[in-house]
Formats: C-alpha cells, sequence, structure tokens
C-alpha cells in the first residue's frame, strides 16, 4: 500500500514540473499537527479534481504550483482532510485535526494495545465518541444497540437507570444463573458491570457500567470472539468490550461545557376498552375489587351520572424529565497532558417517584519521564442510585384499580391512603421506598519502559471498587383510626455490598524486522486478579413507633451475609507474524490458575491461532477494489467458576437465630471435587472487502462456537440429599452469520451521506446436557388458573424455549413438542374451546434476525442522523396481556356481552355449531356462564399471551447544527454546537402492549422472555448545546 | 538476538516465579467463609424439629382444600378442584429434612448420643410417613447420600415397614444413655426425652391405624401402642411460633389481611360447625375462623370461588386472632386429642365403650386446647348428636369429630380417603377436575421437579390411585 502511494507521488511530482503554465504561482506552507503543533511529514497535498500534488517533507513543508481558485485538499491517514480555496495567498500554513473516526485502521485490542486493523484475523468493531454520545443514552451498554453486529442489546425497561443486556454471538452456558455477558475493560483494566436485583418485587436496578459517563469515552472496540479475546482468557469468554477513555493533547488547554434536558413519555401503550366500568358479573358496585367486570358506562351513569371512567394509564404515568450537564478540561505540553471531567446526571421517570442520577469526576493523564518511560494514570469516582418504584407491583395495582376512581387522588390529608377499596398504586409507589447509592472508585496506573526501540515493557496495576448501599422500606400502619396501611407490619431492610477488583498485567512486547518484508512481535505476559466481594443485609420487621423507620425499632430482625473471595494468576503469549503487510499469522497461547476449580487440577492452557490475508495486496485488482481481505481464526478458551462450588457445606438460613438458636441444614447444592474448567472452541471466517475509495464496505463473518464440559448446576431429585449437582456437563453450540455494509453515496464539497448497516442471525442448539437428565428449567413466570409460563433447555432444542399450556387441538401428535397452530382447536361439550394442560413449546426468545441502520446527512454546518434497530423472530410471555384479559381491560374483552360460535371442531372432529355467551352470570340463553370466558377460559391458556415481540425502532435521530467559524468571532469560543434529538419516536411492532423491549428479570438473569409487569418503555426529546473554548 | 533471548529468559522467569512458587498458596483461598463443612448436632436438631413442623403445615396447606376445611377465593382453583399440581417445594422440603435427619442420625451415632440418634429416627419416620401417604412409592433405599443423582423408588408398603422399624429404633435409642442430652435445640419437647418416648409411641398408632382398610389392621396392636402414648394435652407434639417468626398459618392470615388471599373457610367446614349439617352449633368455630363484617360465619364452596363477593370481610377466613392461625400459634404436630380419636376407632373394633369414652376425651381434649370454656363443652357434650351413647357409636361419628379435631392438618386427608370422603354434608368440588372421571383424589401427583429430573424412575400414577393403605 505505502509503495503505491510513494509511486503515485513520484508521478504527480515528474507532471508538476512538465506542467508550468503562466498563470500558475507556487505556494509553499507548513502542515502541523493541529493538537501539538508538531510539523506532519507524509501529509498528501493535491490540487482538486485533478491528479497534481505533493506530499510534505520530514518538516512538514510542502511547495506547490497552483492557479488561482483551485481547492487544495490536504489528507493524511488519521487526520480529518481540509480542503481550502486559493486566493491570493503565498503561504498556506494547515493545522489539521486528528480524526477518530479515520483511525480505524488502528484498534484497540486486548489490554489496550492497539493493533493494525488490517492485521487481525478476527471481527473487531469500534465505535467512537460520536455514535455513543448520539444516542443520548446514559447507560453505555444502550447505546451500543444497534450498532455493532452480531451484538444484541436488550433495555429491561424504561426505568430510570435500569439494567440494559449484551449479548455478543448467542448464550454460551447451559446454567440459569450464567452471566453470558462480555466482559467490560475500561483504560486496559476490566471492571465489574454486574446487576443485583432487588431480592423481592423487580425495582429495575442498573448494571454497574451506568456508571461511566459517555462523555468521557473516546471509543470503544466490540471484540466478539475467541479468538479476539484469547489473551483475556476465562473472564472474556463471552466476548468484550474494551473501552478507551478520552485523553489531553499537547497544546492549549480546551474546556468544553455540554449541556442538555430531556423530556419522556411512555412510547406505546396496550389498547384498552373503556366502555365497561366496575363491578362483577355486569353489576356495577363503587367498591367491588373487580375494575372492568361491571356494566357498561351508559348503565352505570344511569345509576350514578357523576362517575367517569378515567383513562388511569395515561394519568399515571407522567412526563419524565432529565438533566445532563458535564465540563471537561484537557491539554497539557510536550511531556504531560491531562483530560479532567465533571458530570451530574438526573432523571425522573415516567413512573411517579422513580428517579436515578449520576455524578461523575475523571482525571486521566500522562507524563513522558524521559524518551524512555512514560506514565499513564486514570482515576474516576463516580456516585449513582436513586428510588427504585416496585414496577411490577405498581403494575399490578394498576391492574386492579378500577377506572371509575381517581388514581391520582390518593392521600388523605393525615397521610393514610385514600381508596375506595384497593391499594393506590401511586400512593404505594411513593411510601414502599427503595433507595440504592453507589460509591465507586476506578483507575489505574501504567508504566510504559522503552530501552530501545524494538522492546517496551508494559506494567499496568487497577482497581475497580464500589460500595452499594440500598435501602428498602415499606411502612407499617401509622396508628391512625380507619386507614388501609400498605402492610400490617412494615419493614425496613439495608443492604451494603462492597466489592474489590484488582488486576495486575504485566507484559513485554519484542519487535523485529527480520528482513524488510518480515516482521514479527512477541507478547509475553503475567496477570493477576483478585475479587473480593461481600454482602451484609438485616431486615426488621414490625416497627415499634409508627414512622420511626430504623433497624433499632423493630419487632424481628434478621441477618444475612455472603463473603466471596476469587483469584486467578494467568501466563499469556502473541505471536504475530507480518510478511509484506499482506500475510498477518497470529499465535497465541494463555495458561490460567485459578482458586475456584479443585487445587492440582485449577490449572488449563488454551491456545488459539488467526491470519489475516490482505489480497489485494497479493494481486492485481480492479482499481475500484481498494482493499480485500480473508481472515479466518480458531481459538479455545478455558473457563473457570465462582468460589466455593466444590464439595458440600451446610448453612444457617436466614430466620435463625430463634430462641437464642441456629439452626443448621445440608446446603441443596453439591460441588464436584473433580470440577475440571469448561471449554470454549470457536471458529470464524470472514472478509473484508472496500470499493471506491473505502467508500463502499462489505464486512462478512461466519462464526461457529462450541462449549463443551460446562461447569452448571444441574438440578437432581431432592431424593439425592441435593438439588443441584454442580459438575462439568452438557455441550450448547452457536453459529451465526453477520453482515455489516458500509457506504458513503453522495460526497460534495456540502454535502454528505454515510450509511452503515448491520445484521447478524445466532442458531442456537442445545447439543447435550447430562445422562437422565432431561431439562434444566430456566424460569417460569406465573399466569393465571395455570397459565404460567416455562422456560426451558432440552437437549437438541434451542436455548429460550417457552413451554405453557394451549388450544386442544384436534389430530394433535401426542408426544409433538411443539404446539402446532395450523390444527383445528377442540371444542368441549361446553361450546368452549378445551384447554391442553400438557406444557407445549409455544415459542422462542431468542430473535432471529437483529441489525441495525445508521443514517449521516452532513449540510454545510448542519447534520442529521439517525439509527434505526429491528429484531424479528422472537416471542416473549405478556405478563401484561395475562393480567389485563383476567380483569377486562383489553380492548378485545369488549365482545365479552356477544354470543358466538367458537370456530373448531368437536372431539369427533365435526364442526361446532354451538352458540355461547361470552360475558359472565346467566346468557341470553338462560344458561348460567359463571365468571364469563374470559376468566373461565381465556386467562388460563399461555398460548393466548405468547406475541411475535420483533420490532423496528427508530432509536434516536438528532439534528444539529455546528457554529461556523465566522459566527463565533469575538466570542471567547471555539466551537459551538446545538442539536435536537428524539429516541424511540417510532416502533413498529406487532405486539399488542407496552413497548414489547422489557423483561423482568433485570441484565443479570437469562430469563429474557418474560415481560412481567415490567416498567414501560419511553420516547423522549433532547435538546443540547454544546460549547468550546 | 541475545538480549532478546534474554530478555524472553527474564521475563519467563518471572512469570514462573509469580504463577508457579506462590501459585498453590495464593490460589488455596476456595474456603467457603459462609458455609461450614461440618455441622454442629444441634444445630441439626434445631432446625429439624422447626422444619417438621413447617412440613405439617405445608403438607396441610395443600391437603385442607381437598377435604374442605379450607376453600379457594377464586373459582376452579386448582387446589379446590383437585387438580394435578406440582408440589416440588413442599417434596423439596421433605426430603431435605430427611436428607439432615439422616446426617444428625450418622453424627450423633458417632458422638453416642442416642437421644439425637431416637428423636431423628422418630422424626425421620414421621417425616416419611407424611411422604409415603402424599405421593405413595417415593425414594429413600437409594436416597440421601448421593450414591445415585437418579434415585430409585421403594414401594410405599414396604416403606411402612420402614417407618414402624425407625419408630422403634428410635424408642429403643431414647431409652439409652446419651452422651450429650436435649435442651432448648429441641423445639418440640425442651429435651424431654419422656415426651419424645411417648410421641414415638402416639406415631406408632397413628401408622398402624392407617393400615384400617387392609389385612394387617391390628386393632391390639394401637392400643399397645396407645397405652405408652400421650397422657395429656400437655404431651402434645408442637412447636410454639416466635415473635421473630410467626406460626405459618398466621402468615397465611396476614397475607389476606393484605390482599394477597389466601385461608379462606369452607362452605362445608362451616356448615358442619355453625348448626346446618348437624343439630348444634360448634363453640370451637369462633376460636378456629373469623367472621364476616357483618358478624356472620359464611364459607366458600370449594370450587366455586367468592363470586362477587368482596376481597375482605364478606367471607370467613383464617385471622391472626384464631387459634390456629395467630402469630405465636402452636403448629400442632401431633395431638392427645388426634391419639384419642386412634384409639376411639381402634377400640371399635374390640371394646365399645373404651371406644366411647375415648371419643368423647377426644372431644374434650380438643376443645380444652383450643379454649373452649368448660360448661360450653359440657353443653356440647351433652347435645344429642354428639352423645350417642356406647352402643350407637359409629365410626362415622369418630370421623365427624376428628375431622374438627384436624383443622388444617394433613391427617385430615389421611383419613378422608380411609373413609371415603363419607362425611355428612361433603360434596364434590364445583368445577372438579374432570380427568379424575368424577371420583376424588386420592393421592398428590410426584412434581414436575423429579419429573424433570429423575423422569425415568418416577412411577406412573393417576391422581386416582390409592396408596396402598387405600386400596
Amino acid at each position: 500500500m505505502k509503495r503505491k502511494v510513494n509511486f503515485m507521488v513520484l508521478f504527480l511530482i515528474l507532471f508538476q514540473f512538465t506542467e508550468i503554465l503562466g498563470q500558475e504561482r507556487v505556494i509553499t506552507g507548513t502542515v502541523t499537527d493541529a493538537s501539538s503543533g508538531m510539523p506532519l511529514p507524509g501529509v498528501n497535498v493535491i490540487i482538486e479534481g485533478t491528479n497534481e500534488g505533493t506530499v510534505t517533507d520530514l518538516d512538514g513543508e510542502y511547495s506547490l504550483s497552483v492557479e488561482e481558485g483551485e481547492t487544495l485538499v490536504f489528507s493524511s491517514i488519521g487526520f480529518g482532510t481540509r480542503r481550502i480555496v486559493v486566493a491570493g495567498q503565498e503561504v498556506i500554513n494547515v493545522p489539521l485535526e486528528v480524526d477518530l473516526e479515520s483511525l480505524d485502521e488502528v484498534i484497540v485490542t486486548s489490554f489496550g494495545i492497539k493493533q493494525e486493523k488490517k492485521a487481525l484475523g478476527y471481527a473487531v468493531e469500534e465505535i467512537n465518541a460520536e455514535a455513543i454520545t448520539e444516542t443520548k443514552q446514559q447507560n453505555v451498554v444502550s447505546a451500543l444497540q444497534g450498532q455493532v453486529a452480531g451484538v444484541q442489546v436488550t433495555n429491561s425497561g424504561g426505568a430510570p437507570g435500569q439494567s440494559a443486556r449484551i449479548l455478543i454471538r448467542g448464550v454460551n452456558s447451559l446454567d440459569p444463573n450464567a452471566d453470558n455477558q462480555p466482559l467490560f475493560v475500561i483504560d486496559g483494566v476490566p471492571i465489574s458491570n454486574s446487576t443485583i436485583e432487588s431480592s423481592g418485587t423487580p425495582r429495575g436496578l442498573s448494571n454497574r457500567a451506568a456508571d461511566i459517563n459517555p462523555n468521557d469515552i473516546a471509543s470503544m472496540s466490540i471484540l466478539k470472539g475467541a479468538a479476539a479475546t484469547a489473551l483475556y482468557g476465562v473472564r472474556a469468554a463471552n466476548g468484550a468490550v474494551i473501552i478507551t477513555t478520552k485523553s489531553g493533547r499537547a497544546g492549549e488547554v480546551r474546556v468544553n461545557i455540554n449541556s442538555s434536558i430531556g423530556f419522556e413519555e411512555v412510547n406505546r401503550f396496550p389498547n384498552f376498552q373503556e366502555v365497561y366500568g366496575q363491578g362483577f358479573s355486569g353489576d356495577y358496585d363503587a367498591d367491588s375489587f373487580w375494575p372492568n367486570w361491571g356494566p357498561s358506562m351508559e348503565e352505570i351513569n344511569a345509576i350514578d351520572p357523576d362517575v367517569v371512567f378515567h383513562d388511569i394509564w395515561r394519568d399515571a404515568l407522567r412526563t419524565g424529565v432529565q438533566y445532563d450537564n458535564s465540563i471537561n478540561i484537557s491539554g497539557g505540553s510536550e511531556n504531560v497532558t491531562f483530560y479532567g471531567s465533571l458530570s451530574n446526571f438526573d432523571h425522573e421517570g415516567v413512573m411517579p417517584f422513580s428517579t436515578w442520577g449520576r455524578t461523575t469526576a475523571r482525571l486521566n493523564g500522562t507524563a513522558v519521564m524521559s524518551d524512555k518511560f512514560r506514565f499513564e494514570g486514570n482515576i474516576s469516582y463516580t456516585i449513582s442510585g436513586g428510588d427504585r418504584v416496585p414496577h411490577d407491583r405498581f403494575m399490578e395495582r394498576m391492574v386492579y384499580w378500577a377506572p371509575n376512581h381517581d388514581v391520582l387522588d390518593y392521600i388523605n390529608p393525615d397521610g393514610t391512603m385514600k381508596t375506595y377499596g384497593n391499594t393506590n398504586p401511586i400512593y404505594d409507589a411513593r411510601f414502599s421506598t427503595f433507595e440504592d447509592e453507589v460509591n465507586r472508585t476506578t483507575g489505574n496506573f501504567k508504566f510504559i519502559y522503552e530501552p530501545w526501540e524494538w522492546i517496551d515493557i508494559n506494567y499496568l496495576i487497577g482497581t475497580d471498587y464500589y460500595t452499594d448501599s440500598r435501602t428498602e422500606i415499606t411502612p407499617g400502619p401509622l396508628g391512625i383510626e380507619g386507614e388501609r396501611p400498605l402492610s400490617s407490619t412494615g419493614f425496613i431492610s439495608e443492604t451494603r455490598i462492597e466489592s474489590r477488583d484488582i488486576n495486575s498485567n504485566f507484559y513485554i512486547q519484542l519487535n523485529r524486522d527480520w528482513t524488510e518484508k518480515f516482521t514479527t512481535t512477541l507478547l509475553l505476559g503475567n496477570d493477576i486478579f483478585e475479587r473480593n466481594f461481600g454482602l451484609l443485609n438485616s431486615t426488621g420487621e414490625d416497627f415499634v413507633i409508627p414512622g420511626l423507620y430504623d433497624l433499632s425499632y423493630v419487632n424481628q430482625i434478621s441477618t444475612y451475609q455472603d463473603l466471596r473471595k476469587k483469584r486467578l494468576v494467568g501466563l499469556y503469549g502473541d505471536l504475530m507474524i507480518n510478511y509484506d503487510d499482506m500475510l498477518f499469522l497470529n499465535f497465541t497461547g494463555r495458561n490460567d490458575w485459578t482458586s475456584t476449580l479443585p487445587i492440582g487440577g485449577n490449572s488449563f492452557f488454551y491456545p488459539s491461532v488467526n491470519l489475516s490475508f490482505v489480497f489485494t495486496e497479493a494481486f492485481e485488482a480492479p482499481d475500484y477494489f481498494t482493499f480485500g481481505k480473508f481472515r479466518a481464526s480458531w481459538a479455545e478458551v478455558g473457563k473457570d467458576t465462582d468460589p466455593y462450588l466444590i464439595g458440600q457445606t451446610y448453612t444457617a438460613p436466614g430466620i435463625y437465630p430463634l430462641r437464642g438458636q441456629v439452626g443448621f441444614t445440608r446446603f441443596s447444592r453439591y460441588g464436584d471435587p473433580e470440577l475440571k474448567p469448561e471449554e470454549t472452541t470457536s471458529i470464524e471466517v470472514g472478509t473484508d472487502l472496500r470499493f471506491f475509495e473505502n467508500r463502499l464496505g462489505i464486512d462478512f463473518t461466519w462464526y461457529k462456537t462450541n462449549s463443551r464440559d460446562q461447569i452448571i448446576p444441574v438440578p437432581v431429585s431432592d431424593a439425592t440429599g441435593f438439588s443441584t449437582f454442580v459438575t462439568n456437563a452438557g455441550e450448547i453450540e452457536n453459529r451465526g452469520i453477520e453482515l455489516k455494509l458500509t457506504g458513503t453515496p453522495i460526497r460534495t464539497e456540502d454535502f454528505e451521506w454515510t450509511i452503515g448497516f448491520n445484521v447478524a442471525r445466532n442458531n442456537n442448539e442445545i447439543i447435550s446436557i447430562r445422562e437422565g437428565i432431561d431439562e434444566i428449567v430456566l424460569g417460569s413466570q406465573f399466569g393465571y388458573g395455570g397459565s404460567s409460563v416455562t422456560m426451558k433447555l432440552i437437549e437438541g432444542e434451542a436455548y429460550g424455549n417457552l413451554f405453557g399450556t394451549s388450544y386442544e387441538r384436534f389430530g394433535a401428535d401426542e408426544d409433538a413438542l411443539f404446539l402446532n397452530e395450523d390444527l383445528p382447536i377442540v371444542i368441549g361439550p361446553n361450546g368452549f374451546p378445551v384447554i391442553n394442560s400438557e406444557q407445549l413449546i409455544l415459542g422462542n426468545v431468542t430473535p432471529e434476525w437483529v441489525g441495525g441502520l445508521r443514517n449521516e446527512f452532513g449540510y454545510k454546518d448542519f447534520n442529521l442522523s439517525f439509527l434505526v434497530d429491528f429484531r424479528t423472530g422472537v416471542e416473549q410471555y405478556s405478563q401484561y396481556d395475562n393480567f389485563f384479559s383476567a380483569f377486562g381491560i383489553p380492548e378485545y374483552t369488549l365482545n365479552r356481552n356477544e354470543t358466538i360460535v367458537f370456530d373448531g371442531v368437536l372431539a369427533d372432529g365435526s364442526p361446532n355449531t354451538q352458540e355461547v355467551f361470552l360475558g359472565q352470570g346467566e346468557g341470553p340463553d338462560g344458561r348460567n356462564y359463571g365468571a364469563g370466558f374470559y376468566r373461565n377460559t381465556y386467562r388460563r391458556v399461555s398460548e393466548n399471551f405468547i406475541h411475535d415481540a420483533s420490532y423496528v425502532k427508530l432509536r434516536n435521530i438528532t439534528l444539529g447544527y455546528n457554529f461556523a467559524e465566522g459566527l463565533l468571532d469575538g466570542l471567547p469560543l471555539r466551537s459551538a454546537r446545538i442539536s435536537l434529538a428524539a429516541n424511540n419516536i417510532i416502533l413498529y411492532t406487532p405486539w399488542d402492549g407496552f413497548d414489547p423491549e422489557s423483561f423482568s428479570a433485570g441484565a443479570g438473569g437469562n430469563a429474557v422472555g418474560f415481560t412481567g409487569l415490567g416498567y414501560p418503555g419511553v420516547k423522549s426529546y433532547f435538546f443540547t448545546v454544546n460549547l468550546g473554548f | 538476538m541475545k538480549n532478546i533471548n534474554r530478555i524472553f529468559k527474564l521475563s519467563f522467569f518471572m512469570g514462573l516465579v509469580l504463577s508457579f512458587t506462590s501459585c498453590d498458596d495464593y490460589l488455596d483461598i476456595n474456603v467457603d467463609p459462609n458455609n461450614p463443612t461440618e455441622a454442629p448436632i444441634s444445630g441439626l436438631l434445631v432446625n429439624t424439629t422447626l422444619e417438621t413442623a413447617q412440613n405439617t403445615f405445608r403438607l396441610g396447606d395443600i391437603t385442607s382444600n381437598y377435604v374442605q376445611q379450607l376453600a379457594s377465593p377464586n373459582e376452579a382453583s386448582t387446589s379446590d378442584i383437585m387438580e394435578n399440581v406440582s408440589h416440588g417445594n413442599t417434596w423439596f422440603n421433605l426430603y431435605n429434612v430427611m436428607t439432615d435427619l439422616q446426617d444428625l442420625i450418622i453424627k450423633s451415632e458417632e458422638l453416642g448420643a442416642s437421644h439425637y440418634t431416637g428423636s431423628a429416627q422418630i422424626m425421620t419416620a414421621l417425616n416419611l410417613g407424611m411422604t409415603v401417604d402424599a405421593f405413595g412409592s417415593v425414594p429413600y433405599s437409594e436416597a440421601f447420600d448421593f450414591e445415585t443423582i437418579t434415585p430409585a423408588y421403594d414401594d410405599d408398603e414396604v416403606l411402612y415397614t420402614e417407618v414402624i422399624r425407625l419408630l422403634n429404633d428410635g424408642l429403643f435409642n431414647l431409652q439409652e444413655e446419651s452422651t450429650f442430652l436435649m435442651g432448648s435445640d429441641d423445639f418440640i419437647y425442651q429435651g424431654d426425652v419422656e415426651k419424645w418416648i411417648k410421641f414415638g409411641n402416639m406415631l406408632k398408632a397413628r401408622y398402624l391405624n392407617h393400615l384400617s382398610k387392609t389385612d394387617a389392621y391390628d386393632p391390639t396392636a394401637i392400643l399397645a401402642a396407645v397405652e405408652e402414648g400421650f397422657e395429656s394435652n400437655d404431651d402434645d407434639a408442637q412447636i410454639i411460633y416466635f415473635s421473630e417468626r410467626f406460626n405459618p398459618w398466621a402468615q397465611v392470615a396476614i397475607n389476606n389481611e393484605n390482599l394477597l388471599l389466601g385461608g379462606w373457610i369452607s362452605e362445608h367446614f362451616i356448615k358442619a360447625l355453625d348448626g346446618t349439617t348437624f343439630d348444634v352449633f360448634d363453640p370451637r368455630l369462633p376460636l378456629l375462623v373469623g367472621e364476616t363484617d357483618d358478624g356472620e360465619y359464611i364459607g366458600v364452596v370449594n370450587g366455586a370461588g367468592r363470586g362477587d363477593a368482596a376481597a375482605a370481610g364478606a367471607r370467613s377466613t383464617l385471622t391472626p386472632e384464631d387459634f390456629y392461625s395467630s402469630p405465636l400459634s402452636p403448629l400442632v404436630i401431633a395431638s392427645y386429642a388426634e391419639q384419642k380419636f386412634i384409639e376411639a376407632e381402634a377400640a371399635f373394633y374390640v371394646d365399645n365403650t373404651r371406644a366411647y369414652e375415648a371419643y368423647l376425651e377426644g372431644i374434650r381434649a380438643h376443645m380444652r386446647k383450643v379454649g373452649v370454656p368448660s360448661d360450653e363443652i359440657q353443653e356440647y357434650i351433652n347435645s344429642p348428636g354428639v352423645s350417642v351413647g356406647a352402643a350407637d357409636l359409629e365410626l362415622a361419628d369418630i370421623f365427624r369429630q376428628k375431622f374438627i379435631a384436624l383443622f388444617l392438618h394433613p391427617e385430615a386427608w389421611v383419613d378422608a380417603r380411609r373413609f371415603d370422603y363419607q362425611y355428612e354434608g361433603f360434596t364434590p368440588p364445583v368445577n372438579l377436575n374432570p380427568d379424575l372421571d368424577g371420583e376424588l383424589i386420592r393421592r398428590l401427583g410426584y412434581p414436575d421437579s423429579e419429573i424433570s429430573r429423575n423422569g425415568r424412575n418416577v412411577p406412573d400414577v393417576s391422581l386416582t390411585d390409592p396408596i396402598f393403605w387405600d386400596e
């Protein structure tokens, strides 16, 4: 590549002298790095629209003959291109800005090592700062949504600070409790991204990566396969997200201020009926428990004209608001640079009293001590937390609340709950509080010593330390006559979590150019990790003094403690062989020693090899074929497990002490004393093709990953003396493809349009579990009348099948696992469909295709961008719909007073002709229909509530304006930008209900197919100002 | 090149030093600080006594709807209409406590703590008996010590001989010298070995009496065991609950007050006590269940649900003030009153007078226990439907009274099956599970957890297949 450029330049220079014309004159100048002021050698200077040009010399200087009015184009890899019109100048000095986007040739990989992308034999993707902040997502995980092929991000709901789950190339574990998410690494040091949900009702807690201020991020690399993460070893078996934070540059001190305000509301409501009011069996009763089984409003108003039907859902879910303010200062001299930032974010969600906020401070610095020794350091401090409203319980109470009563009128002057009978959800949200506060410090020091040019020695030590204090209070009775207390006793629960990770990483890099074409790089290192985790919970019940919520004033108290410590030592090597920048061959090997496996069997080695072949370097390619690369890799990764899994123990249940006694029971988990590491083998092939000077790019990957000897808690018969046996069992396979297209369809002086599109598909199969074990239950969620839905793993099937009850089908194969919806429904002698309580597979929660499309338009100083993402072929259990149907809430229950003939056949196969009444009580035919079709039948059939949860979303649209240089004259501003953005304003989905992107388990769990009564998704609007000084 | 080699060796050496020499010590930290590898026998006794009581509750919570003491407020509730419900949690707890008892037996034998061994054997017999009575054939001989992950199922009839063997062994061990003495770690009897011995004999009477439908029924053996059993209400095997931990029935009642509905009373039970089915109002009714807002006792028809009745105040439910469901109520595992009815039933075949006396004493004992004043007891006893006289005493009279004395207790369902649900006023639930073809439930289905984890060993049975003693 380099040789070609040189040749072209030489050619151009020759022509420069042969075409001297009268009007031409010579322009000279110096091209510098805008940030450091240092001269830039090797910059291409070309007259636009011609082949004429030159390159700058070692001092950054150039001279070139041009005509008046022509445009000079200055370009260099890693820097933004600048165009300058010749209008009488003799000297044109040009500072070039570093352009992160054009740096995609260099990518950050394991341990923060920068590598040439073309040398890599595996797929890696990088997201730049702008693409992250533009999403307006405060959680860096959510910011990745739709942007990277093969990366599936799901928000667990719309609560402030609520967790988002990230999955790269599918689930690799049969363990229902496994964390299948990638490792998060900031500036070379792994950090925790765990989500610790509340133990009681779901409250939408945060994944710990939400503690990162997105404005501090310079870039994120996504390492997808085992080959990419081979050096990280066990901890990155599910991939890695490598975050590089911003750093200062030599030159003037720069200050950037960013300020943003956003408003949000629920983006989608289910279709509700607004005809039938409070009561049961069509009888109106203003105190009835039943919110919607009464008569029509017309009939109710005939009884009481003052009764109205409130739109309680839109009344209760308010407009949310968020404020985001941050400032950063950066700068430095030739030897020392710094970057410092402060930020504050505050968010009030759409559900009353739900809040979350985050305050961060960061200081990054580098120091060059001598030409051989450098030092870098980063430290950040975060305080985050909020009031986590119990969204599940809130929404359940909304289901029970009769729309004939104003839900906003929830409190009496004496502070007690105002209600006609049922618990008011807003009162509960206000007084049953759950507040968390995380105090977190992450930081690292890095020493780089380069005694000679061919060697550098690195030492990196970092920590991630946080405390998480949680206080949950449910008040007891206030002691006021006639009150309806939220709880008969009330309770307070204090939880303290303390987690400390330490990472030490020492490595040596050796470079050697054997010949001009043949070079090698060898990396050798040692990695030590330690995690100390402690959780202490104390719960007190039955307050002695109403309103005094303190652990010292309770009648019952219980305490629970959980301490864990884990260590891991690794030794690794990486050899890269480069032949002529055309063929790259890379071998890695790593040996790990873990504290979590039996001593003697706790050492394991795993190798990888990958190859990159840039064939456009090797063969003549047509002009339009700019770059072509083929890549292939094979990798193995070992995996250890959690601490304290081996052997048999006893435990004291949390209820003790009782009367001064502590009881013991055999712990129901037994760990195989012969436990050995898991083994994952992954192969990957792909190609990266670019055409028309990078204006069109195609990147395609195929992969297959097999995880064997999985360490899983195999559920065993309770009669064995244990309920789970932790052992090596089972195999799971993921196969998939990823496709990424990038393009710049239009590029003119004033207008540019770029497109990025990605799509991926992952196929998953459970190859085996274990002899004698037929299935593993991942989780289940309640449904009325036996319609609970269960997610189970079965040999030979895909991960994430949903099992539940269905309508009996005529002629169905008795051994079939799947429901055959094409067969006619069997109608019973009573004229209603027959329920099949046999558990059949009704859907699968793993999407078939996921992807995203990003478009950017730039016109002069304006830019417009939008991001669409989608998923298809995914089913979920809508617990909302199950509850709604049981309480007469959905629009489809408007047919409740109709008499119909169900479509289906009788047990003998003849068509059903019996007319039946759908409503409650006595029908027009004089027959007693009891609680009616929806309660007697419909709500008890899981099939009715498992829906297609595919969607296409306009994730973000942003319109920005950068104030032109001239407009800022006389102001102390270097730059100014305003932008308007909207998130999730368009959602297309077949799903009837709140935003289908929601699940109740939180990002820490794998039971993603259950919506629960989740926090509804939102759409938001933002106004943002950025100022640079 | 030399330099490279040197550095290479150096770095590798450093790595080796870091990783090998100190590695084993550095990594030898995998000892669980939260959970010990050994448990004291005292701690095992604490938990097994508590959990044995809890298991009585767990099973009673299932069976009380079958015998129509309780009823669900929801129409066609799976419990009321006798559907096949997976009782995985109850199964787990039965095995969990038997596992702990197994450990307790082994450890106490090693220590020579024969009183601990004896009480553990008696509790094992009880938990095994309850398990067989609910499920029939279950794993036992290959259970508890993880010799296989798919333990085989033992025949229910064989397991009953094991129950009796365990009781005999337990009684033997309780009479031996013990190196350690039970005390406040025994939540049932606070270390009173004499009472444990009576308890063991009472249980022997109970399980022998379960065989009433079989050829093995031996009234004399039962009466012999009764002689060595409980002598008064003071001997009752029960746990008084704790201010830190409420009685589980109280929790049901408190949850119901908080609209987590449960503990609603069956119409059948109310009618059996309020003078509808029989001519006399039973003074125990106000002590056992709550009244409506209007001061009445109204039950729910099993399987019909509460219809349009309000969630609170419109029907009788357990309340936190009632005898069995207040926070500090005792949870009764086996009572003197129950033993009296066992005696009455066994004596019924050999000695009418003894049967009648035991029948009356059973009524009185239970009334005294729940706090009926003595004059009301006498008044009730005197009513013609109760004082039937020794000559006219029928098994139905004994079952009728035992049904009340076993309120919320799983033994009530054993009796119901032995008595073929022939209680006066008892009607099958509305919406009865059609799979039963009009019959009533005879056993619990094996839980999903067992089918999923040990499927190949699980016997293929239906809910109407009887336990061996019910055939």
